[in-house]
């Protein structure tokens, strides 16, 4: 309690002092944006290679526009993003003016005032047709600090070969798809050891908590200002008991695996070692008829062929197929959002170039310049921008009931302590479902709340 | 040697630019050679000033961060400019208080122990053989050292973690083949295997600079020393013993206390065989620990009392052999 | 206990060598462990060689036929690896020649002399290697941005120096105190001046110690990944292993191609192979062994 209130304060102040260090160190005004860039260059900072090439070009050359000034954007990985950002961001003198960073990542920087309140950019960069679940993440009160910047999602992964050699159906509600793929287990048409109906890692608890959210669980709530662990409540357990039936039943994935590489299990491959007899006639690596994965694992899965000399895996709609996970209630369940936020600085030494900047960002054109090349927009009014093949609907689809990681102030602290994979390790094997569940919320409670 | 009497002639301070243009008028051998002159006393000083001025700067300042920060609270609010309370001990308190903390120290000293034993083992083998065999297989086993001692650290995990995977790799599948249960075994579910794999690749990594560095120690030993010896009917391992290993034990001494060094810090190779299997929380280390509270959590208080944790840790259990070590070359 | 007496027996059995037999199984042994340290790396360059679909199968494909130079060929055109190549052989060279250089000085004055202080540095230099880097990098980069070095190849060699330093010298401070400081004097005696009597006698003494430590610190700089992380700031001028480990996580929205990965960290690590063949030969020299020996 004590804690939260000192943080509170802490934040308001912090931010307090880095708007008025802004002002007063800054040669544009500060507030509104600026135009008046000869001469000077603002840092963009913008995490992994996902924005292409010719993206990065169109901000430089309209911000060269705009302002005269010119455009850097250095990129960084990442892996090591919040290393990046917790020593630069605070640098006056080698902050980024402008930097991207994960989703996920954006509550703890903005809770300690890392980024510019920017709120009264909030409503002409796109309001409330900008993404809302990722606007919350990078909102204190109710000041806009970071804001989203493009948007992925996890759907369904599916091999209609097996789907309809064990006969069901692609399934509409969750209850359906959680005996679809039990049913593909137990029949195993190809005849597969080891086979899953369903992959899923021991520790992927990211696509796992799909099943927690879609029965009205979740990880955490917040009660009387503090953050605790919701594992416990009555919805995250009949989710955890789906779950743990998956576990059973569905999936023969290790205790231990994670959300990495899921894709490789879907793929025909070549002869098993010390495959028995039995298993000789079907020489094949396939190791599960359905995953869950982030929508651009559709770019590793195909039949092996080759192209030019070259090995190559083709999609191939026969074989392979995509759906949002159905919930219960008619809407895809809710899965987790992928993507990033963007945000100004509190140190940046041309909050109103910056501003310009992301002006540039948030327009019709570039956001539609990230919906073709893949990338959820951050502004729904340009989804379609997206395109219209399975996988254009499926993400589609898919976020549009995505939920984020709670807002909790330390929410960096659960991920990087990795709590929450070691839960899910031990959901298959647990004998008492709620006890392991409160344990769990024992543990998440301080980790949320820690600063 | 000079008679330790003459020490306390040494200048205080003065001119550091005025001494070091000085000890250019100094060449190279003149350093070398015995020093029975007079007019010496200052030259150890000058000798150190550009390791020391280095270390201050680069070093120090660290290190005074760690120790002021380690009695802090201190989080990623006072990175981001709040003042950081002053909480002396208590993050060391807490750390003593959470039984966690003892199992990873518990962990961290046993897989240093064995991990260093088992590299010094190999690695004075592998120099011996390489001292033993005729000239081509010498050759052969320096280069297989030296490319595995070349291979990038990420590169070579990514590798190990490939050779260990639990559907398509190497390991398994060559014991598949030869008939053992070993299809789609997990190494690293096993907090146990997993070490035993982190030891593997720890001790592929370490023993080319330990062979290599005993090596050369042992180029230091003339054949002639040891012919007479034979001749005066030592044997093997009397030569070994009372020749040999005198002669090249300043090596053995700062290869082996390294080693203990740096496998109870030992980090990327946990960190990264974690990120590819493993429950995190059954398996850190400290360094990982150490990692996890700064990097992944900002706790950077806790992380700095850790670090100081395993700086002290690290002088206790090389403390002894530290003494005899500086008492032999007194 | 056990693991000397483990030593000591091999030992025995091992050096000096006397029978026809001996010899044959000793050779034997020392091949068979060739091919155990050397398989990782051959996997690293077979892998390079073969598309990453092959790389995602389920059977081991143990030679590269069929395989192709195209991972290389691409990943040197995503032009950034010679810009990293450029700045990590600067640093290594800063590194590599100043440490060998203050550590040889630092040697000589902790075996070579009494003084007040000695011990005090001997520990210090110890003791400074003991304290855990991971969670150095705030302290770094504070020093590094108020000394206005962030994003120079001085700043972080600086760091790298101050890292690899205190190892060097207590590495050579062993090869210092093992050379017998009467061997030049009675060079000179024979009438060597005393340069020559320092370049013939004492520096090829020296030499295995020099190589071996220099070798060292040239990893050190090479491999080291977080301080080079936080003190250079752009992705654009970055060091090689900042650069290999951008390849294995570039893309949140893309599957790693783990061939590339492999054809750049075979790139990584061939400078560090060149550099080894090259002091190698020094190493284990005719001139070397006979001048220790003889």
């Amino acid at each position: 309690m004590k804690r939260k209130l000192a943080s509170v304060t802490a934040v308001a102040l912090a931010s307090a002092l880095a708007l008025a260090g802004c002002s007063g160190t800054s040669t544009d005004t500060g507030s509104g944006a600026s135009t008046d860039g000869k001469g000077k260059t603002i840092t963009l900072w913008l995490v992994g290679s996902d924005t292409p090439d010719t993206l990065r070009t169109y901000l430089k050359d309209e911000f060269k526009k705009e302002t005269g000034g010119t455009l850097d954007i250095q990129q960084q990985d990442w892996g090591n993003i919040v290393t990046k950002l917790t020593t630069a961001l605070p640098d006056p003198n080698n902050t980024p003016d402008v930097t991207e960073m994960g989703n996920t990542q954006s509550p703890t920087f903005t809770n300690v005032g890392a980024f510019l309140d920017i709120t009264d950019l909030y409503s002409s960069l796109g309001g409330s047709d900008l993404l809302q679940s990722f606007v919350d993440a990078g909102k204190v009160g109710d000041k806009n600090y970071t804001l989203p910047y493009y948007f992925g999602s996890r759907y369904v992964f599916m091999r209609k070969d097996i789907w309809s050699q064990a006969g069901v159906a692609v399934p509409t509600t969750l209850t359906e798809f959680n005996s679809a793929v039990a049913t593909i287990a137990q029949k195993n048409p190809a005849g597969i050891s080891n086979f899953s109906g369903f992959y899923l890692g021991g520790q992927d608890w990211r696509d796992g908590i799909s099943w927690i959210f879609a029965n009205g669980g979740d990880i955490a709530k917040q009660q009387n200002g503090k953050w605790v662990g919701s594992l416990e409540d009555a919805g995250s357990l009949k989710g955890l008991e789906q779950l743990q039936a998956i576990y059973k039943s569905a999936s023969s994935a290790p205790n231990d695996a994670k959300d990495s590489n899921q894709y490789i299990y879907l793929n025909d491959d070549d002869a098993i070692p010390g495959a028995t007899t039995a298993d000789a006639s079907t020489p094949v690596s396939l190791s599960a008829a359905t995953i869950m994965a982030p929508g651009w694992a559709h770019w590793s899965i195909g039949t092996k062929g080759t192209a030019d000399g070259k090995v190559t895996r083709t999609w191939d709609d026969k074989t392979f197929g995509v759906f949002a996970l159905p919930g219960n209630d008619g809407k895809p369940a809710p899965v987790f959002a992928g993507g990033s936020n963007i945000g100004i600085s509190a140190k940046s030494k041309n909050p109103g170039l910056s501003k310009t900047l992301l002006k540039i960002i948030f327009s019709k054109t570039y956001q539609e310049m990230l919906g073709k090349a893949g990338l959820g927009p951050a502004n729904s009014k340009y989804t379609s921008s997206l395109g219209t093949d399975e996988f254009a609907k499926a993400l589609i689809e898919s976020a549009s009931n995505s939920k984020l990681t709670p807002a909790a102030p330390g929410w960096a602290s659960v991920e990087s302590s990795g709590v929450l994979e070691e839960f899910f390790s031990k959901i298959k094997d647990a004998t008492d479902l709620k006890a392991l569940a409160k344990e769990y919320d024992a543990k998440l409670t301080p980790l949320l709340n820690a600063k | 040697m000079r008679p330790s009497s003459h020490d306390y002639h040494y200048s205080k301070g003065g001119d550091v630019t005025a001494q070091a243009t000085e000890t250019r008028t100094h060449t190279l051998p003149d350093l070398i050679e015995p020093v029975r002159r007079r007019r010496r006393r200052l030259t150890p000083y000058y000798l150190l000033i550009p390791s020391a001025v280095i270390l201050v700067i680069a070093m120090g300042y660290p290190l005074v961060w760690q120790l002021v920060t380690s009695m802090q609270q201190f989080g990623l609010s006072q990175q981001f400019g709040q003042p950081a309370p002053f909480v002396w001990f208590a993050n060391y308190v807490k750390l003593a208080a959470d039984p966690y903390m003892w199992t990873v120290i518990g962990r961290s000293i046993l897989f240093c122990f064995v991990t260093a034993a088992a590299t010094m083992v190999v690695g004075i083998l592998v120099a011996l053989l390489m001292n033993a065999v005729n000239r081509s297989v010498k050759i052969v086993i320096q280069i297989a050292m030296m490319l595995a001692w070349a291979m990038p650290v990420v590169a070579a995990m990514t590798v190990w973690n490939w050779l260990f995977d639990w559907r398509r790799g190497v390991v398994n599948w060559v014991l598949t083949t030869l008939g053992l249960p070993f299809q789609d075994h997990n190494w690293l579910a096993n907090p146990l295997s997993f070490y035993f794999v982190a030891m593997i690749i720890v001790v592929w990594m370490s023993v080319p600079f330990v062979a290599f560095s005993v090596f050369a120690g042992l180029t230091q030993v003339s054949d002639e020393v040891l012919e007479a010896a034979q001749m005066d009917g030592a044997s093997p391992r009397q030569r070994f013993w009372n020749i040999i290993v005198p002669i090249i034990r300043p090596v053995l001494a700062i290869v082996l206390l390294l080693q203990v060094i740096w496998d109870l810090r030992v980090f990327t190779q946990i960190k990264l065989l974690q990120d590819a299997g493993s429950i995190a929380s059954q398996t850190n280390l400290l360094g990982t620990y150490i990692y996890q509270l700064g990097t992944g959590s900002s706790d950077f208080g806790t992380a700095s009392a850790v670090s100081i944790f395993v700086l002290v840790l690290t002088v206790a259990i090389s403390a002894f052999y530290v003494r005899s070590m500086l008492k032999e070359d007194a | 206990m056990t693991t000397n007496r483990v030593a000591e027996e091999t030992t025995t059995a091992q050096y000096r060598p006397r029978g026809r037999a001996n010899r044959v199984l000793l050779s034997a042994v020392g091949i068979l462990l060739a091919v155990v340290w050397i398989f990782p790396v051959y996997w690293m360059i077979n892998s390079a060689m073969l598309p990453n679909v092959v790389l995602q199968s389920r059977t081991p494909t143990f030679a590269p036929f069929g395989g192709s130079f195209d991972n290389f060929a691409s990943v040197i055109q995503g032009g950034t690896f010679l810009p990293a190549l450029g700045m990590s052989v600067v640093i290594a060279i800063i590194v590599v020649g100043c440490c060998l250089l203050f550590a040889f000085l630092a040697a000589l004055a902790i075996s070579r002399f009494r003084f007040r202080g000695r011990k005090a540095f001997v520990l210090a230099i110890l003791f400074i290697q003991m304290l855990p880097a991971e969670g150095l990098f705030i302290a770094q980069y504070k020093l590094m941005s108020s000394v206005h070095l962030l994003n120079t190849v001085l700043g972080v060699s600086i760091i790298y120096i101050a890292a690899v330093v205190p190892f060097t010298i207590w590495m050579l401070r062993g090869f210092v105190a093992g050379i017998p400081a009467d061997l030049e004097e009675a060079a000179m005696v024979d009438g060597l001046s005393r340069t020559q009597a320092f370049m013939r006698i004492t520096f090829p003494l020296l030499a295995p110690g020099l190589v071996a430590s220099g070798v060292y610190a040239f990893l050190q700089a090479w491999n080291e990944f977080t301080v080079a992380l936080v003190v250079l700031q752009d992705n654009a001028d970055q060091t090689l292993p900042l650069w290999l480990r951008g390849f294995i996580q570039a893309s949140a929205s893309r599957a790693i191609d783990w061939g590339q990965v492999m054809a750049a960290s075979t790139l990584v690590a061939v400078p560090v192979i060149i550099f080894f063949l090259f002091v190698q030969g020094r190493m284990t020299s005719g001139l070397v062994s006979g001048a220790v020996k003889g």
